[in-house]
């Protein structure tokens, strides 16, 4: 999952990033608002924005209100030291979908991440089931028929943007947008080695590769024993 | 005591004190008058008495009641007429005199006759007596009409007052934390500068109360910033898995204990200053020497930044001043040069005077400010955008204010080379 972190404060924004970095997530770092717009246009591909509001150049609440006018759907998460409730209420209606005051724990971040991405994608309950797979990401534990199978950070974030929309398949190129932030080498065939990984732990059938599109999950696959044994 | 009461005492006792003096003033008045009175019937009854022939028959003389005492003498110093019995009055030389006897004064006119010496003569207390009873008719109405005159004064000073007693309680209702203005309508000419005055107190106090406020919100919002990476840094090191992360998250812990209280530090210095729009101690201070100090107390910070900090031109230059707010005065555009200033810079410091003006001149060759935010940097917790909001955003707020207070002028400009900013201190 890739994140935008909007944070001018250089010590927060580094802590917050490597702290996220840990849950997994793939951030990056800009620190002011127009940067913030600049990266929003170029990569539309962010899970959520973490968004703070005292910011240089662009000020947090007009990057918000610009980006819903846009028509801009992207969550995203106020993180502020504005504490007063006519900012925090201007803040939810302008469009953001949490509000978390400074200063926060790390865990209660990821935690309101997780929620906002959650109800993003339209699930109530924390844990994601579908098929023979159940993924829950606050522990990041994967199993699969009823079976922990344990997996790397890359690879629970390659099944976690598979279950994300169920059913669509998703080119190498879009995987690698989610899997790597900027600056980060990738090697050319990353992806196929984190899906040959988790096809070895999960068996052949959990991921199906489309041809020329890309990989899906769909919950027709049932695993088979021999499957599953295999592991 | 009451201005009433003291009003009304003072009255008083003027007052008194101007019917004793008119009454003794009577007295004195009424007795010269009543002397001057008394020996004229003196002499004229003597002149009259000195062409009648007097016999020792008592019966051809003219009643003359009982005070008066009538004698007549021979030339030769005989006694040849009393008009009363007893022992007689002296004889005296001619013209008025006041002889003792028996325990009594008389006043006595002696008219010498060619064949005989008249005396005539009466009780001197007579004659007081007449002066004090006048005098006591004009002193006793004004000791009478001194307790009216009292009350009198009392109201008439109550009602004059009745300014003060309003504004008191208007002072008395107020909320206790109200720094309203007191009305000043319908004031007396003697009241009014003193409720301006005091409106004028209240304003400032209500300016400085906001300040205060506006300090102290300022100051906790400023602190959020700073604690959510303390906490952010903590979870970091309880979370680290390796040595190594732990090392490095333990730094960034330190770093962010380290910026915390500088934060706390220089606000601590902006509240010191704050109040004192005076200047506490003010002394005689050497800027070059003081500068001195400051830049070696710095020194080791410019070296662990690579930062070459030089003390370009220090002539002796005095100014009267708080030593210690100029103290902080120059650490703190030392630092920020320093701060802001790339590694491999240079930080020049110089004091001179100019034309007589004690100047301080820092230069750095820094990233410099850009003329549209100069005179914004100098508001508290303003920031420049992209300096990496570490700063407190204090240090040129607390230049600013210790500058405002010695009456010092500050200017921004462009480094006399390079890209640098050059801050000028000039008295």
């Amino acid at each position: 999952m890739r994140l935008l972190l909007v944070e001018d404060d250089v010590m927060i924004g580094a802590g917050v990033r490597a702290g996220l970095r840990q849950e997994g997530y793939v951030v990056d770092w800009v620190q002011d608002g127009a940067a913030a717009e600049a990266a929003l246009l170029a990569e539309p591909a962010y899970a959520l924005v973490l968004l703070d509001l005292g910011l240089p150049r662009k000020d947090g609440m007009a990057l918000l209100e610009s980006q819903r006018r846009r028509g801009n759907r992207v969550p995203v998460l106020v993180i502020t030291a504005r504490d007063a409730v006519a900012d925090r209420v201007r803040g939810l209606d302008l469009g953001a979908d949490d509000y978390l005051v400074k200063p926060f724990e790390l865990n209660e971040l990821a935690a309101r991440i997780r929620a906002v991405l959650r109800r993003h994608a339209g699930r109530a309950a924390p844990v994601v089931e579908y098929g023979a797979f159940r993924l829950d990401p606050s522990a990041r534990k994967v199993s699969y028929a009823g079976r922990e199978v344990s997996v790397s950070a890359r690879e629970f974030s390659v099944l976690q943007a598979l279950l994300d929309r169920p059913g669509q398949p998703l080119s190498r190129a879009q995987l690698e947008e989610r899997l790597y932030g900027w600056g980060e080498e990738i090697q050319s065939n990353s992806v196929e080695v984190h899906i040959h990984n988790l096809r070895r732990k999960l068996g052949e059938r959990a991921i199906r590769t489309v041809r020329g599109v890309g990989y899906v999950i769909d919950g027709a696959e049932v695993p088979c024993r021999s499957d599953v044994s295999s592991l | 005591m009451s201005i009433r009461r003291k009003l009304l005492v003072a009255l008083l006792v003027a007052l008194a004190a101007t019917g004793l003096a008119a009454s003794a003033a009577t007295w004195f008045e009424v007795r010269r008058q009543a002397y001057e009175l008394f020996d004229y019937h003196l002499e004229q009854m003597a002149l009259s008495l000195g062409d009648q022939p007097l016999s020792v028959n008592v019966d051809f003389l003219p009643s003359v009641g009982h005070d008066f005492v009538i004698q007549a003498w021979n030339p030769d110093g005989m006694l040849a007429y009393i008009s009363r019995n007893g022992a007689p009055l002296p004889l005296r030389q001619p013209g008025f005199d006041t002889v003792h006897v028996l325990g009594e004064d008389w006043r006595v006119f002696t008219l010498e006759q060619p064949d005989r010496i008249l005396q005539v003569a009466a009780p001197a207390s007579l004659r007081s007596g007449r002066a004090t009873t006048m005098a006591l008719r004009i002193l006793i109405p004004i000791l009478a009409t001194i307790p009216l005159y009292g009350l009198l004064i009392w109201f008439i000073v109550g009602e004059g007052l009745r300014p003060l007693n309003r504004i008191a309680g208007a002072i008395r209702r107020r909320q206790p934390a109200s720094l309203e203005p007191l009305p000043e309508s319908r004031l007396p000419e003697e009241v009014a500068p003193m409720v301006s005055e005091l409106n004028a107190l209240l304003a400032r106090l209500r300016d400085a109360l906001e300040q205060q406020k506006r300090f102290t919100a300022d100051a906790a919002h400023e602190l959020r910033s700073p604690l959510t990476a303390l906490q952010v840094q903590l979870d970091m090191v309880e979370r680290a898995r390796s040595p190594e992360d732990r090392h490095v998250a333990l730094d960034a812990l330190r770093a962010g204990m380290k910026r915390a209280a500088r934060l706390v530090e220089q606000m601590l210095t902006m509240a010191r200053l704050e109040p004192q729009r005076e200047l506490k101690e003010i002394t005689s201070v050497s800027l070059d020497e003081l500068a001195a100090e400051v830049a070696g107390e710095l020194e080791p910070l410019a070296e662990a930044r690579r930062i070459e900090l030089r003390l370009e031109r220090l002539e002796s230059a005095r100014v009267h001043g708080d030593p210690q707010a100029l103290h902080a005065l120059i650490r703190n555009l030392l630092d920020n040069a320093i701060r802001y200033t790339p590694a491999g810079g240079a930080v020049r410091l110089s004091v001179h005077a100019d034309d007589g003006h004690p100047m301080l001149v820092v230069e750095d060759s820094g990233p410099g400010i850009p003329p549209e935010e100069r005179a914004r940097v100098f508001d508290r917790f303003y920031r420049l955008p992209g300096s990496g909001a570490e700063g407190s955003g204090l240090g040129l707020a607390i230049v600013k204010q210790v500058a405002d207070a010695h009456g010092a002028e500050l200017a921004l400009d462009d480094a006399s080379h390079g890209s640098g900013l050059r801050v000028t201190v000039k008295w």
